[in-house]
């Protein structure tokens, strides 16, 4: 396993196993739960007190101990398919756990709500499963899509955000929030306070301030002071406590951090001759994965999403706070999977990091690559696609690397 | 042509592409497009569907491997001209797989224009059972409207728009009717198909469909089952099932008795976009409960002996709905069976019991 490089990193990973044992032992008080999805807008929760798990971040951390196929074969002996969705199921497969005491980090606690947005055909049905069972409860959120949108969605997001969604969609998301927020005062006993939103909105605008920064400064920076298995935790981590102090100052702890590395002229690796760019999720079960490429061919991958995104994708400044949390929300995956928006984005980032090449991890879904694939060769950079599931090991071709190797010699290095 | 009404109905369905038509055609990919709208702005709605055992490469280059292939293979067959004269496309998100085509042709109209891909309009209709959601569907009806409009030049006037309801619901009852016809056995599951499925003006449809109540059918003989799980818009699975032995004598998709299950009842644009919303339950759309109710309940009324969960590779819903399904059959005495992971367009029947 490869050791961390940044006391962020540690400390971030410190504090969400502490976290996780308070979580625990709230919800062993009987105090509310929910499992939120990623791309749901937690803030609701942050701002009511209510604790929340995220579904893919638990799945990550299956994943990371191997225990993803244990999980796969949970859902299989229930009937479920095990070859679909397997990221957003692998967290469901941990309420059939028989062995909790052989769950990684004691085991994810049974949530008394779970939310998520009606995207994708598995997607729902996932979660129609989790609220047939006792004490839990689905809620449903609308996903809305556009037929016309302007390209560059970065540009606009954090104020011109009306402009790059689109009216209706944020009609729609705001009525969402509304019925969200009555539902989670009728079931929970918690209060919502518009003030406490606002002040989750700002840590967040801040949070994603910092983060733009550290991601400027690692594009700018040759050799890089990191690769992506050093930036992931100190930034994804922090994510799933938006709208925290601890969250926001964990992103300036991590600039800080990158930002001396830099002024020290530290590098990754000393002999970078390349520099990548994932796209897709994490490779969770083999985090090693992206630096075995450094010493034998010089390649370091410098980007991926986790941290572009938190730079990009979050911050939206407005007066009306359930407004301008509607528009984070109302168009999130869009930011990353539906052309042009996904395509011209990995362009913009591609060129602002310098990269030589990009690894492009495809799962068999309804997402697809060639979009993305073909914007990056037209401006230039070649494209590797790694055909494999983020979760699911049974996926993974042995002959990988070798494969990825080979066209890094033969397409990248010169 | 044929000349009984089954024949000729059975003429149009096979002989759907490619379109020949003196007026406007709008090529439509779902069921959630409201025809309606379409009829009403004086042009033919034609849905489109894909072709099993053809070289679907092109389809795929632009939308991957992890895409229901009936989709695939309707890009395949739209980058080749197969559906013929299409002056403009509507796209439904009635599942993923749809919403991913009409990105997909969103965004070559953008960077490849040379394909010469046809217009498209992405029809977002939304099914959570919320007022809410209503409220953003009838902003997307009124926008459809305009936009057909300005493809037409027809006003889609309230008289207009009633009158398609009018039209579209008659069809929708006499549809009812063939259903229950198959219930008889006097017509098989292709049959049913191919009378669904005609491509024609809704008009020249229903009295067709009219003719066919009124004519002399055979009546069919095989093990009734009833077929739940992913939507079949061409007749290969129906035929090779039928051919061991079964009749499939009901569905629960959108391409045959889906079709026709709510009537939109009230000849006004809301009434239009509630049927809509509340259309169904598809599987890529409803909920686990409401697909167990309506399967089982619609499994009982055809009298099916089998329910077959048929389900093609990258259709990611039906899945999920069948362990919920089966517990629901049970409760009947029906039993079901799932065949997932299939080929679009066959079926491993080593997986279904026959006799």
């Amino acid at each position: 396993m490869v050791e961390k490089l940044l006391a962020s990193a540690t400390e971030a990973t410190r504090y969400q196993r502490a976290w996780f044992r308070d979580l625990r032992a709230s919800a062993a008080a009987g105090d509310p739960l929910a499992l939120v999805n990623a791309d749901a807008p937690q803030e609701i929760f942050r701002a009511m007190e209510i604790p929340y798990v995220v579904n893919q971040w638990w799945a990550s951390v299956v994943a990371a101990k191997r225990r993803a196929p244990h999980h796969l074969e949970l859902l299989r002996e229930r009937g479920y398919p095990d070859y679909t969705e397997q990221y957003s199921s692998i967290s469901l497969a941990s309420l059939f756990e028989p062995d909790p005491d052989a769950a990684p980090w004691g085991g994810l606690p049974r949530p008394t709500i779970v939310l998520g947005e009606t995207v994708g055909d598995g997607g729902r049905k996932i979660f129609d499963v989790w609220g047939q069972q006792p004490g839990i409860t689905y809620y449903a959120l609308e996903s809305a899509a556009e037929n016309a949108v302007p390209v560059n969605w970065w540009d606009l997001m954090p104020h011109d955000w009306e402009k790059a969604i689109g009216t209706a969609r944020l009609d729609l998301m705001v009525s969402e929030l509304h019925g969200l927020i009555r539902f989670l005062e009728t079931t929970t006993g918690r209060v919502f306070s518009e003030r406490a939103l606002r002040r989750v909105l700002d840590l967040v605008n801040e949070q994603a301030e910092w983060n733009r920064r550290t991601r400027d400064l690692i594009a700018g920076t040759t050799p890089s002071p990191l690769a992506v298995t050093d930036s992931i935790p100190s930034v994804m981590i922090p994510q799933w406590h938006r709208g925290t102090e601890w969250a926001r100052d964990a992103a300036q702890r991590f600039y800080e951090e990158v930002e001396s590395r830099v002024r020290a002229g530290a590098a990754v690796c000393e002999n970078e001759r390349v520099r990548l760019m994932w796209i897709g999720r994490g490779l969770w079960y083999d985090m090693d994965f992206y630096r075995r490429f450094e010493e034998r061919h010089g390649a370091v991958f410098v980007w991926s999403m986790y941290l572009a995104v938190a730079a990009d994708g979050y911050p939206r400044y407005g007066d009306d706070p359930l407004r301008t949390l509607a528009a984070r929300f109302a168009a999130f995956t869009d930011q990353l999977y539906t052309p042009p928006w996904s395509c011209e984005w990995y362009v913009k980032e591609a060129k602002l990091h310098g990269v030589d090449g990009v690894v492009h991890l495809v799962s068999d879904d309804a997402r697809g690559s060639y979009f993305t694939n073909r914007a990056l060769r037209a401006a230039g950079i070649p494209v590797y696609e790694l055909h494999a599931d983020n979760v699911d090991t049974r996926s993974y071709q042995e002959s990988t690397e070798q494969a990825l190797g080979d066209w890094l010699e033969r397409e990248v290095v010169r | 042509m044929g000349t009984t009404p089954l024949e000729r109905l059975i003429d149009h369905y096979e002989r759907r592409y490619p379109v020949t038509a003196d007026g406007p055609v709008i090529g439509y990919v779902g069921q959630d497009v409201p025809v309606e709208l379409v009829t009403a702005a004086g042009a033919l709605p034609v849905r489109l569907a894909g072709r099993p055992g053809t070289d679907v490469t092109a389809g795929e280059t632009y939308l991957g491997r992890g895409v229901d292939r009936w989709v695939v293979s309707v890009l395949t067959r739209l980058l080749g001209g197969e559906y013929g004269r299409l002056d403009r496309l509507l796209v439904s998100r009635d599942c993923e797989a749809s919403l991913r085509l009409f990105y997909a042709v969103r965004e070559l109209r953008r960077v490849e224009p040379g394909l010469g891909l046809p217009e498209a309009y992405l029809v977002d209709v939304l099914h959570l059972p919320h007022w809410t959601t209503t409220r953003y569907d009838r902003i997307r009806f009124a926008e459809l409207v305009a936009v057909l409009e300005r493809w037409t030049g027809t006003r889609l006037t309230p008289a207009a728009v009633a009158a398609a309801i009018g039209l579209h619901d008659e069809r929708r009852e006499l549809l009812r009717a063939v259903s229950a016809l198959r219930r008889e056995l006097r017509l098989t599951g292709v049959q049913a198909l191919a009378v669904f499925g005609a491509v024609l003006p809704v008009a020249e449809h229903n009295q067709l469909l009219r003719d066919l109540m009124e004519s002399s059918l055979d009546v069919h003989s095989g093990r009734r089952v009833f077929l739940t799980g992913s939507a079949h818009d061409t007749p290969d699975v129906y035929l090779v099932l039928e051919k061991a032995g079964f009749v499939v004598v009901g569905e629960d998709h959108d391409w045959g008795d889906l079709l026709a299950s709510r009537l939109v009842g009230e000849p006004t644009l809301d009434a239009l976009v509630e049927r809509y919303q509340y259309n169904g339950p598809t599987a890529a759309r409803a909920s686990i409960a409401d697909r167990a109710a309506y399967t089982a309940r619609a499994a009982v009324e055809c009298g099916a002996e089998l329910v077959v969960s048929y389900v093609r590779r990258n259709d990611d819903a039906p899945p999920w709905d069948f362990p919920a399904q089966a517990a629901a059959l049970r409760a009947h005495g029906i039993p079901a069976v799932l065949v997932d992971r299939q080929e679009y367009g066959s079926i491993d029947l080593a997986e279904v019991p026959v006799g």
